[in-house]
């Protein structure tokens, strides 16, 4: 279509301006938002697509250190918008030339914090990926940055937009679940046990390992890493409970009128992986197979519980939040939408389907990229905005770090501190790589 | 097809063969992935299509281990590939009956990275010789005996050569070529002596594609990640490429060469083109992104191709193609799965285990009947050979389904 319009400018001997009868439709096209993308795997692809199909943005730079998925995204991204991107490897270098006004950054969570102050200070808006960092200190620097800047900053929690989700909340805050005192959030996978070393391999041609790395741990290329597998190492990721946790915990805070949690504590392990393994030769994931996590609030206690093995076993939803309280049990689901179990049997169970604006991979990028655009126009606060996404982030991050100190955690919320307990702050931060260095003070 | 009367029906086995049921329908062994034309396109006729009044029944079941290998069918005996217990398993059952003959076993990973895993390769016969050609999941070379399933030879390529894995390892099936077995293993091809396992020619650098080598002319079409070689049998001298490059380095399906132009398509989003056939980097006829097929090829009869259009996640249609534009012409919403052709009909087997039979037309989906042979998740293509329809699920659940007209 795009190409055929081009080619008809072309014989035509016209510019597009001057084939458009009214010149607002011409000043609206030139109004399009310049669009970049930095990390082009699975989800910066979909988010591309959404900006893409919002007829609002133009595609003027893909970044990723990969040649393989940054040259697929651009022949899509020319295929479906008749737009020819400029590719980069280094992200600074693309702020610099392709000069976006919108900065999308879907790479993996070690590499969220760096680029997106960086487009920050470019006086990029920002569409950040979850969980909105690594490590809280880096969290707490991309806000700052954020504020400095006056950015609009959206972060892909699209459960905060999802049609099922906001009907589901409705129900909760309307009080037909009662009062409620415990919310249990899980997620149970299916994996078959023992988790078996995989080789480690020469880096793939067009790959720049080293910046893939990045401010990380240099490990030896494994291909287990990347792409994807990146969410059970801990030098890149947190986890199920930073890779799922925040979906749910951030459902927790978007019920809640109280901010944030008066103490955490969390234990688990690789009880079903076995030990993990990292050598020069060969490498297994490292992140807990198994993990509780207790978050004690004034007036709920909330519970994180992942098992990434038995499968669906004795529940009757594998994913999610139930919201216990005194009229039933509420159950907040992903492609299962939502039931409330009323706590008397002779009522009814009353259940609400999803819908989906990506039905394969089951989520509502399209409204929630919408709803980003339409707070750059308004100049008001979006959706899941970087301050509610960096408190929801906090919980998962907190509780990683009381499973490696293996204690209980006093958070002091309003401070964002972690009180009385010196070696589990210190977790709070991490050593960059150099010559990279941690943001913020 | 000369390619496939010089392998195979010229030798003394098949000559009887031919001779015996030339006066009846054909029935027609079918001894490597996508049949002894490399299409996917079965000759055998005569075969049962009144399924709506009488589903076809299923005549044996088996355990075969978890993979995605199809069958292949050659003197009376049926053989694909699963994985069992931390070993990949070559099966070989008795075709009518469904008893197992042998089991030829060695130590594998399952790879279950992001899907159930298992071997994805199927194995090739060599009926004149009596062997069994495999290509295990992590680049091991077995040729064994089709008797018994003794080792003639073995190599494990890939550690020897010090190849790059893909990230689901090798799935591509071993093409039986004169003198060689060629391999897709390495960015364009590998060929080993068949009946020494030495290599003869070898490529380097980047992983291999997941497709099988395709023949044409003196030609052979391999995959890596990012596109497609026609490399020369007897060298492996490249004579043109196709730039394909995949979110995932994921050519799975088969090229499908006809007409002077080579169709190739990719899932993950990528879509397909048909490219003229030419030296260097092959000139574009058209691309588009409405057909992808992620692991499994379509088939072509006359100038339109059927097959699925997406990734096993998602929602899947059958489609029906228009060689020369790519157009679409019909869709049909079956969800993910694979395709087979037999005497201008379609055969098809979803995901969810139903058996399907339409006739092939252009114009329309025509269905005749399904029926429920297996349970989810069925990716791998069903074979017809000689009055049956052979299929499989990823778990492992095998059944060959009675279509013979009984006299
Ligand atoms: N909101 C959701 O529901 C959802 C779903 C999936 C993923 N995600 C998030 O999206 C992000 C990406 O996940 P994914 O599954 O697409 O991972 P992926 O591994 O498929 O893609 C990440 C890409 O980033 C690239 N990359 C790494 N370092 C880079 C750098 N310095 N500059 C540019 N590119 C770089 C990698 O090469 C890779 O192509 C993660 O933060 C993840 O949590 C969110």
């Amino acid at each position: 279509m795009n190409a055929n319009r081009r080619e008809f400018f072309k014989t035509a001997g016209l510019t597009g301006a001057a084939l458009l009868p009214f010149p607002w439709v011409q000043a609206q096209a030139e109004r399009k938002h310049r669009v970049a993308l930095i990390g082009c795997g699975w989800w910066g692809a979909n988010i591309v697509r959404e900006a893409m199909a919002s007829n609002r943005c133009r595609i003027v730079g893909l970044c990723d250190v990969y040649r393989r998925p940054l040259t697929a995204t651009a022949d899509e991204v020319e295929t479906l918008s008749g737009e020819q991107a400029e590719l980069f490897e280094d992200y600074e270098a693309m702020l610099r030339k392709a000069r976006p006004d919108i900065v999308i950054v879907a790479t993996p969570d070690h590499w969220h914090a760096l680029p997106s102050i960086a487009a920050l200070k470019s006086g990029a808006h920002l569409f950040v990926e979850k969980p909105t960092s690594h490590t809280i200190g880096e969290s707490q620097a991309m806000l700052q940055a954020a504020e400095a800047e006056d950015r609009v900053v959206q972060v892909g929690l699209h459960r905060r937009i999802g049609p099922h989700h906001r009907s589901g909340m409705e129900f909760i805050k309307a009080g037909r679940v009662g009062d409620i005192g415990t919310v249990r959030l899980f997620v149970v996978g299916r994996n078959r046990g023992g988790e078996r070393p995989a080789a480690n391999a020469d880096v793939p041609n067009g790959m720049n390992w080293d910046l893939w790395c990045g401010p990380a741990p240099k490990r030896p290329f494994n291909p287990k890493i990347t792409p994807g597998g990146w969410r059970n190492f801990l030098d890149y990721a947190n986890g199920t409970l930073g890779d799922w946790g925040v979906h749910w915990l951030d459902q927790v805070l978007w019920w809640t009128e109280e901010k944030y949690p008066r103490s955490v504590y969390s234990t688990g392990g690789r009880f079903v992986s076995g030990a993990a393994v990292n050598t020069e030769q060969a490498a297994t994931t490292d992140a807990p197979d198994t993990q509780t996590a207790v978050y004690r609030f004034d007036s709920f206690t909330a519970i994180w519980e992942h098992r990434n093995y038995s499968g669906n076993g004795s529940e009757k939803h594998r994913i999610g939040a139930y919201f216990y309280g005194s009229k039933g049990v509420f159950h907040m689901g992903w492609r299962d939408g939502w039931t409330f179990y009323p706590s008397d049997n002779q009522e009814s169970i009353v259940h609400e389907k999803p819908q989906f604006s990506d039905t394969v991979d089951g989520n509502n990028l399209k409204q929630l990229w919408a709803d980003f655009l339409d707070a750059i126009e308004q100049k008001r606060t979006p959706a899941a905005n970087l301050e509610v996404a960096h408190r929801s982030t906090m919980l998962p991050l907190l509780g990683m770090i009381s499973w490696r100190t293996g204690r209980s955690l006093t958070w002091d919320g309003e401070r964002e501190r972690i009180v009385g307990d010196p070696e589990a702050e210190k977790l709070m931060r991490r050593e960059y790589r150099k010559p990279w260095r941690y943001p913020g003070v | 097809m000369a390619n496939r009367f010089f392998m195979t029906r010229t030798l003394p086995g098949a000559l009887s063969f031919w001779v015996l049921t030339a006066a009846t329908p054909l029935a027609e062994d079918w001894p490597n992935f996508r049949g002894p034309d490399y299409d996917g396109i079965s000759d055998e006729t005569g075969w049962r299509k009144n399924w709506a009044e009488k589903p076809p029944a299923v005549v044996w079941k088996a355990e075969v281990g978890i993979g995605f290998s199809a069958f292949v069918v050659a003197d009376g005996r049926a053989l694909t590939l699963g994985h069992i217990q931390d070993q990949e398993v070559l099966s070989c059952f008795d075709e009518t009956t469904g008893e197992r003959l042998w089991r030829h076993r060695f130590p594998s990973e399952l790879g279950a990275k992001f899907y159930i895993g298992g071997p994805g390769s199927t194995p090739t016969v060599d009926v004149a010789n009596g062997l069994v050609y495999q290509l295990g999941k992590w680049g091991e070379v077995y040729c064994l005996s089709l008797e018994d399933g003794s080792v003639k030879w073995f190599r494990n390529v890939a550690q020897e050569e010090k190849l790059s894995v893909p990230s689901w390892g090798f799935n591509g099936s071993p093409l039986l070529s004169g003198e060689l077995v060629v391999l897709n293993l390495g960015p364009a091809g590998m060929a080993l002596n068949r009946q020494t396992g030495e290599t003869v020619w070898s490529s380097r650098g980047d992983a291999a594609g997941y497709s099988t080598p395709v023949p044409y002319e003196d030609i052979v079409i391999v995959s890596s990640g990012d596109g497609w070689s026609g490399v020369e049998t007897l060298t492996g001298a490249t004579r043109w490429t196709i730039d394909w490059a995949t979110r995932y380095g994921v050519n799975a399906a088969d090229p499908i060469v006809w007409d002077g132009k080579v169709f190739v398509s990719s899932g993950y989003q990528k879509g397909s083109g048909l490219f003229s056939l030419n030296r260097g980097e092959l000139p574009r006829t058209w691309a588009q992104r409405l057909f992808r097929s992620q692991q499994n090829a379509p088939v072509r009869l006359g100038a339109y191709l059927y097959g699925i259009d997406g990734d096993s996640s998602s929602r899947a249609k059958l489609k029906c193609l228009e060689w020369e534009t790519g157009e679409v012409q019909w869709t049909e919403d079956t969800g993910y799965g694979a395709v087979a052709a037999a005497d201008n009909h379609l055969i098809y087997l979803r995901a969810d285990g139903r058996l399907g039979l339409a006739e092939a037309s252009p114009k329309a989906f025509e269905p005749i009947a399904e029926t429920k042979v297996l349970t989810r998740d069925c990716w791998t293509v069903p074979v017809l050979a000689n009055g049956r329809i052979f299929c499989r699920n990823s778990r492992g659940q095998a059944v060959a389904v009675d279509v013979r007209t009984l006299p």
